[in-house]
């Protein structure tokens, strides 16, 4: 029985690689199912796969997000680009 | 001959007055570093003044700066993707470790506790705090790990091409952001209290 259990029950550490694996590559009907029955019995895991897409949007949100300022460049460095330029 | 190349300094100075701000704020918002996103504008400035004839008007000058400026800060990513001098992100050991150190030895979480923090995830996508400690806990990935999770929506290639960028493979991409990501969650929980 033990046997069978472990065949069909991932550790959580592999059970996490395909939770991020299956966003880049349609996993396989076994993995599947190893991911089904993993995630039934576990609640960190789960939640894990929450995490995840969640640090997904966080990361987008850092490159997407609109501007809400408009940074000043310091006139020194536009200053030394318009004499680069002069100088070309 | 020179006529023209007088023209394109006068035509190159009204843009530096015109984007420069615009141009060094999207610098400094994709390399979160003031000094990098000043030489990344001077840069685009100055390919933009050595290429200009092909600058037919057909874009607007802004779009066109801005295209120039995009391939800077992915090259500037490439650049420091492959070199590791004065980084304070650690080596990828230290993040193959660290990330193995969250499971035990039957490879299961070694803390099966649900972080509070996670409760509240609809807000903190607005905190601007937490986006702060976001890009902090980015910063502190290895370097190849940092572009791996980043190019995606720094570029618009492919995960092939990136892979190629990365000299790595499609299988060890996955790999890599799975890594990153467990890196990323206990940065977060670390981090954001």
């Amino acid at each position: 029985m033990q046997k069978i259990m472990n065949m069909m029950v991932n550790s959580c550490k592999k059970t996490t690689e395909l939770i991020d694996k299956q966003l880049f590559t349609p996993l396989t009907a076994k993995e599947k199912m190893q991911l089904q029955v993993h995630k039934s019995m576990c609640k960190t895991c789960t939640a894990y796969e929450h995490q995840s897409k969640f640090i997904d949007t966080a990361i987008g949100k850092l490159f997407t997000g609109k501007l809400k300022v408009n940074i000043k460049m310091p006139e020194k460095k536009k200053n030394k680009i318009l004499e680069e330029i002069k100088n070309s | 001959m020179e006529v023209i190349k007088e023209n394109s300094k006068i035509v190159l100075e009204n843009w530096v007055h015109q984007f420069s701000d615009e141009l060094f704020s999207w610098a400094l918002y994709k390399t979160s570093s003031k000094e990098t996103a000043e030489d990344l504008v001077q840069e685009t400035f100055l390919a933009a003044f050595h290429k200009i004839d092909t600058f037919q008007g057909k874009s607007q000058p802004k779009t066109w700066l801005f295209s120039i400026l995009n391939n800077k800060v992915i090259d500037y990513y490439r650049l420091s993707a492959k070199t590791t001098k004065k980084t304070f992100s650690i080596s990828e050991n230290s993040g193959y470790e660290l990330s193995d150190g969250l499971f035990n030895e039957t490879e299961n979480w070694k803390n099966n506790d649900i972080n509070p923090i996670w409760d509240q995830e609809e807000e903190l996508l607005d905190n601007p705090e937490f986006n702060i400690i976001m890009q902090d806990c980015m910063d502190d990935l290895p370097q190849k790990w940092k572009f791996a999770v980043t190019s995606k929506y720094l570029t618009d290639k492919n995960a092939d091409e990136i892979c190629q960028e990365l000299e790595i493979t499609v299988s060890n991409y996955w790999q890599i952001v799975h890594r990153a990501k467990l890196l990323l969650k206990k940065c977060l929980e670390m981090k954001w209290l």
